[in-house]
């Protein structure tokens, strides 16, 4: 058999791994998504005042701080029984809207368009936001750097520090806005809103006038008919940070709906030999392995998940999208992994609009953000939706505050099986009989799950920042064929 | 000169926070209007914006190369990625792709980058603690950082290592 290694995975934070493994006629018999461990973090948290977790988790991850800073501090909240004001959560939301756009925006900028915009296929060395800004224009670059900025300002000052929030406690937040912070942050939403548009012109201009990448984003190569979660509000739209969790089946139709705080009775974790990390499924419908379809418990969260599971959007542009995206797409549900980069747009614009009308909200500047825990802490759980999909925060303390037991779920986490079975199924259609050695077929390999933004761990910034990439191509007796290096 | 002090990494993961613990230790010996010491675990885009402004960075990060000996503290100049843009992520926001991203931009980045980097040992177990090693580079790799600043500001200070 032989065994072809993409090691690590370029454009992903953290670090991963992608094997293939052919069979004796040279075609891909599976395909692995392997991620390295980190260890410890449970045991890290015990023992600390439970308090200290909103401040603690953000450094899990260099990518989503703020997601985790937001699910802790709701996990806090259910650990104390205390209910945060309503500014308090508007403000949280706020500063949450912020967060998804900083997040969005890297993502399609940075990491998805230069594979639509330069090509699939296209020298990798042109194949990246530097090659996207020389096609598209410089003046998109310093859009891009402009309105990461907006966000990133919102952040930091409700957020109270650059990067890793200290703003979410039990009970609310450590500090309201002003009525000139919140002036200025109502400038940079309809910037922002404006950028949003802007972003889904782009898409529409580049990518869907493209008949090919149309037929590339339907194609069966990326498509895997699974179930759906993400959270929605009480009108059953998207929603970043507060509501149900809603899941639906193949079909589109809804098979649960439920409080985050029941999330056990609804996702199981599933273990393999080969990965360290787990495999959740619908507790429901079971685990049969690494298959789609209905009789399967496999799901996916994320940006498409989100559109899926929703009967819409809650802001009128976002909406408008929404629409049209289903419309040029067949209907809901969509399967087509590479519609997830499409959804992030809309998302986008959602987020954008919706920090608009929460810096137009009567109430955002209130002082009242916090409520005071006066109950017993024992157990609690918070759940938001990050980025890259539905995060659950779970934590348990003795009487005191102090940690007992630590559960996290995290979005990449629910998407492990999907991602394996995308990058199976990708590398099917594009790997035939071992003729394998292109950079532009790997690459196309490895967009199957980069459409997941998945966000592995944290270690990213050890020097020089990313990992080489790797591809070793074993023949049928497990000797080493051919070895593609990037290094 | 306006010069920040950026220390890089997770301090909640072990040898990844050396830049950081770095980053502290300096902020304590530091007291000029001029120098900015700042900690952060991002990168990227990120990282970048964090560098508008500054007519000098200093970068303290972790790093893992081939045949490093842990503990090694290296003085570099951005030039030493460049080779690796193209050539080992493709594809990626690394960190020589973000600064030439903000100078085709024109971002007002520093005219001098200078990275201190720590050959590290373990990045994957979550502990507030450096391994022993690297936690002896910490003093050293302080030392050549306070040596960079007082030894005349844009003047290079000729290649270290120990």
């Amino acid at each position: 058999m032989k065994r072809i290694t993409i090691d690590p995975i370029t454009r992903l934070e953290g670090h991963g791994k992608i094997e293939i493994f052919l069979n004796d006629d040279g075609d891909v018999e599976n395909a692995y998504l392997q991620i390295p461990e980190l260890r410890g973090f449970e045991k890290f948290c015990e023992g600390r005042p439970v308090e200290e977790m909103p401040r603690i988790v953000p450094r899990i991850c260099g990518v989503c701080p703020g997601a985790h800073h937001m699910a802790s501090a709701k996990a806090t909240d259910a650990v104390y029984h205390v209910d945060p004001p309503p500014a308090a959560k508007k403000l949280r939301e706020l500063f949450y809207c912020a967060h998804v756009l900083h997040s969005h925006i890297a993502h399609f900028y940075a990491l998805a368009a230069p594979d639509f915009v330069l090509g699939p296929t296209s020298d990798p060395a042109q194949r990246n936001i530097l090659g996207l800004i020389a096609k598209v224009g410089l003046e998109v670059g310093g859009e891009v750097i402009k309105h990461r900025a907006y966000a990133q300002d919102i952040q930091a000052v409700i957020g109270g520090k650059a990067t890793h929030p200290v703003c979410g406690l039990p009970g609310g937040m450590s500090k309201a806005i002003t009525e000139e912070e919140r002036k200025d942050f109502e400038e940079k939403a309809k910037s922002l809103v404006e950028f949003g548009k802007f972003s889904i012109k782009l898409f529409n201009d580049l990518v869907l006038a493209n008949k090919e990448y149309l037929e590339l984003i339907t194609g069966d190569i990326y498509t895997m008919k699974s179930y759906y979660m993400g959270m929605v509000d009480n009108n059953n739209k998207v929603s970043f940070y507060e509501g149900d969790i809603r899941v639906v089946d193949p079909e589109g139709k809804e098979v649960a709906k439920f409080k985050p705080a029941d999330y056990l009775d609804y996702i199981a974790e599933h273990t393999e030999p080969w990965s360290y990390l787990k495999f959740p499924f619908l507790k429901k419908v079971g685990w049969k392995g690494l298959v789609d379809g209905k009789d399967s418990g496999v799901y996916r969260v994320n940006s498409l998940a989100r559109l899926n599971v929703s009967d819409g959007m809650a802001t009128p542009l976002a909406q408008t999208e929404y629409e049209r995206m289903f419309d040029t797409l067949g209907g809901k549900p969509v399967h087509a992994t590479l519609a997830f980069h499409w959804a992030r747009l809309i998302e986008l614009l959602y987020a954008a609009e919706r920090l608009l009308e929460l810096c137009r909200d009567g109430e955002i500047t209130s002082p009242e953000v916090r409520t005071i825990p006066t109950a017993t802490p024992d157990e609690g759980v918070g759940v938001v939706e990050a980025p890259r999909g539905t995060l659950i925060h779970h934590y348990q303390t003795d009487e005191k505050g102090i940690v007992e037991k630590v559960n996290l779920i995290v979005a990449t986490g629910h998407n492990y099986p999907a991602m394996n079975m995308s990058v199976k199924r990708a590398a099917q259609g594009l790997i035939k009989k071992g003729k394998v050695a292109s950079e532009g077929l790997l690459n196309m390999v490895e967009m199957a799950f980069r459409a997941y933004d998945p966000c592995m761990a944290c270690a990213t910034h050890t020097l020089p920042g990313q990992m080489p990439l790797e591809i070793v191509i074993y023949n049928s007796k497990g000797e080493v064929a051919e070895r593609l290096s990037r290094l | 000169m306006k010069t920040l002090i950026l220390g890089l990494g997770n301090p909640i993961l072990s040898d990844d926070g050396v830049g950081i613990r770095v980053a502290r230790a300096l902020e304590g010996r530091l007291n000029q209007p001029d120098v900015t010491v700042m900690e952060t675990s991002v990168a990227g885009l990120d990282f970048l914006e964090l560098l508008v402004g500054y007519n000098r960075a200093i970068i303290i990060d972790a790093i893992q190369t081939k045949e490093g000996k842990v503990g090694q503290v290296y003085r570099l100049e951005p030039e030493a990625f460049n080779a690796t843009r193209h050539a080992s992520t493709p594809h990626d926001v690394n960190f020589a792709t973000a600064l030439e991203l903000g100078n085709r931009l024109g971002l007002a980045l520093p005219q001098q980058i200078i990275i201190f980097a720590i050959e590290v040992e373990n990045v994957t177990t979550y502990s507030e603690e450096c391994t022993p090693k690297v936690r002896d580079a910490i003093p050293v790799c302080v030392e050549m950082v306070m040596q960079e600043i007082t030894s005349g500001d844009s003047k290079p200070v000729p290649k270290m290592s120990r």
